[in-house]
C-alpha cells in the first residue's frame, strides 16, 4: 500500500510542473472554497456540455458520457 | 452542492475558523463532493439560446432563421441517512427553427446550404436521471440511470464511478463507465424516404488522477475512451453516410488557483481530442472567479475551441457518389474554430443563491488552428442567457 502511496505521489507530481508540497488538512481551507471546486455550477457545466455537443464534434473528459441525444 | 460548513468558510474572515473548519471536515482531494451532503439543495436553471439567421449568400432560398433553444433543468441532492446522498435530475428543452439539410455550389461557385422546413421544425427532449453516492471514509463511489425522449430519439443510460483518496487525501483517484442505448425513429420517414428505425450504442471509461499541490492550487488530469456502433449518420440529411463505429479519446486537463490578495479564483482547462473519422480537437478555457464582499461574484470567461475535419467530410455534397462511400457536408465534421465569451454575476443569499449568465459563441473557419482544405458553410453562432437559482433547505 505504502509502495502504491509513493508511486501515487510520484505520478501526479511527474505530470504537474510544480512541486507538490506537504498541504495538512488544516492548511486547506482555501481549496474548500466553493469557487476553487473542479465544478462550481453543474447545472452550469451540464448545459454547456449539452450545447457544446451539439454544435461541434469532440466530447468527453473528465466523465464517462451520459446519454445521447438526437442534436449530434 | 453547497455544504453549509462551506458557506461558514465562504463567509468567514478570520483565518482561524478556516483553518478549524477544514481540519474538522478533514477535507481530501476536492474532486467530487467528499462528504455526504449536510442539507438538501434544490437548483432550477432556465437558458435560452438563439441561434444567428444565415445569409441570403449562405441559403439560396427560403427561410433563414435557424434554432431557438429553450432549456429547463431541474436538479435535486439530498442526504440519505449518515453515508449516502441521492440526486435527481430532470430537463426539458424544446426548440424551434430550420437544419441544414444538403450543400450544393451556389451561383458565385461557393457552397450554399439548402434549409429543410422552411416553415420551421419544431422538437422537445425530456429527460430524467436518478443516481446516488455511498461515501467511504477515503472515497465514494456512485450509480445512476436515466432515460431520454424526444419526437425521433430515445436514449437508455447508466453510469458507475468512484474515488479514492490517497497521500493524506492530497492524490484522487477516480474512474468510472456509462452506458448508452439508444433509438432513432425519424420523423416523416416514408415522405422523405428516411431510416425508419435505427440505433446506436455507446461505451464509456474514464480514469482521473487529482493532485493538491499546495495551499492554494491543484491540478486534475484525466482521459476517457468511448466506443460508439450502429446508426451514427444523421437521418435528416439528404445524403449523410458516416461509418458505422467511431472510437474518441479526450485527455483534459485542469487548474485551480486561489489568489488570497485579489480574493478570486482562476480556473484553466484544456482538453485534447481525438476520433477515428479523422477529427482532432484543442479546446481551452480560462475563468476568473472574483468574490465581490461577502455576497456577490462575477465570472468573466473565455473559451477557444479548434478541430479538424473529418476524412469523408465535403462542402458540397455529392450526390453521384455510390452510398457504400463515406460522406457528410455537416458544419461540425468540418474544420473550424470557435471563440466564446461571456460572464456570470452571482448573487449569495444563504439559502438562496442566484445565477445569471450571458454568453456569445461565434464559429468561423478564420479561426481555425487546422490547415481548411474545404470551407463548411453555415457555422454556428449564438447568444446564451442563463437565470439559475438554488436553494438549500
Amino acid at each position: 500500500m505504502k509502495q502504491l502511496r509513493t508511486a501515487l505521489l510520484l505520478l501526479s507530481c511527474s505530470i504537474i510542473p510544480i512541486s507538490c508540497a506537504d498541504v495538512r488538512a488544516w492548511e486547506r481551507g482555501y481549496l474548500a472554497r466553493d469557487e476553487m471546486t473542479w465544478d462550481p455550477d453543474p447545472l452550469e457545466s451540464a448545459l454547456n456540455d449539452h450545447i457544446f455537443f451539439s454544435k461541434e464534434a469532440s466530447s468527453g473528459g473528465n466523465s464517462a458520457a451520459g446519454g445521447g441525444c438526437g442534436c449530434n | 452542492m453547497q455544504l453549509a460548513a462551506h458557506a461558514t468558510l465562504k463567509n468567514s474572515d478570520s483565518a482561524n475558523i478556516i483553518a478549524l473548519s477544514s481540519t474538522a471536515l478533514a477535507l481530501p482531494g476536492i474532486a467530487l463532493a467528499d462528504a455526504p451532503p449536510t442539507q438538501s439543495t434544490a437548483s432550477y436553471k432556465l437558458s435560452n439560446y438563439q441561434e444567428d439567421d444565415l445569409s441570403r449568400s449562405e441559403v439560396p432560398s427560403g427561410e433563414l432563421n435557424r434554432y431557438d433553444i429553450d432549456v429547463h433543468q431541474f436538479q435535486l441532492v439530498a442526504p440519505m441517512g449518515r453515508n449516502m446522498s441521492v440526486h435527481v435530475d430532470a430537463n426539458y428543452e424544446s426548440l424551434s427553427g430550420a437544419s441544414p439539410w444538403f450543400t450544393s455550389v451556389g451561383l458565385d461557385g461557393k457552397p450554399v446550404v439548402n434549409l429543410s422546413g422552411a416553415s420551421g421544425i419544431s422538437d422537445s427532449r425530456s429527460e430524467l436521471s436518478v443516481g446516488t453516492r455511498y461515501y467511504l471514509d477515503n472515497g465514494s463511489f456512485a450509480g445512476n440511470i436515466g432515460y431520454s425522449e424526444e419526437n425521433d430519439y430515445r436514449a437508455v443510460y447508466f453510469g458507475l464511478n468512484g474515488e479514492r483518496h490517497y497521500n493524506d487525501d492530497l492524490t484522487t483517484l477516480a474512474g468510472g463507465f456509462s452506458y448508452s442505448s439508444d433509438d432513432i425513429f425519424p420523423t416523416d420517414a416514408a415522405l422523405f424516404n428516411r431510416v425508419r428505425d435505427e440505433d446506436k450504442r455507446s461505451s464509456s471509461v474514464f480514469v482521473s488522477l487529482t493532485q493538491i499541490i499546495n495551499q492554494v492550487s491543484s491540478f486534475q488530469t484525466a482521459l476517457s475512451f468511448t466506443e460508439q456502433s450502429g446508426f451514427l449518420s444523421d437521418p435528416y440529411k439528404l445524403r449523410d453516410v458516416r461509418p458505422e463505429d467511431k472510437t474518441q479519446i479526450a485527455w483534459s486537463n485542469s487548474y485551480r488557483r486561489f489568489f488570497v490578495a485579489a480574493n478570486a479564483a482562476l480556473h484553466v482547462n484544456y482538453r485534447f481530442y481525438h476520433d477515428d473519422f479523422g477529427i482532432n480537437s484543442h479546446t481551452s478555457d480560462v475563468s476568473w472567479h472574483q468574490n465581490l464582499g461577502r455576497q456577490f461574484q462575477i465570472v468573466p470567461q473565455l473559451r477557444y475551441y479548434s478541430q479538424s475535419a473529418a476524412d469523408f467530410f465535403t462542402n458540397v455534397d455529392d450526390f453521384l457518389n455510390p452510398l457504400s462511400e463515406y460522406q457528410s457536408s455537416d458544419y461540425r465534421l468540418s474544420a473550424f474554430g470557435a471563440i466564446s465569451g461571456g460572464f456570470s454575476l452571482i448573487a449569495d443569499m444563504g439559502s438562496w443563491k442566484a445565477t445569471l449568465t450571458a454568453e456569445r459563441y461565434l464559429a468561423n473557419d478564420k479561426y481555425s488552428a487546422y490547415d481548411i482544405s474545404q470551407p463548411s458553410t453555415a457555422l454556428v453562432k449564438y447568444n446564451r442567457l442563463s437565470l439559475g437559482v438554488d436553494f438549500s433547505f
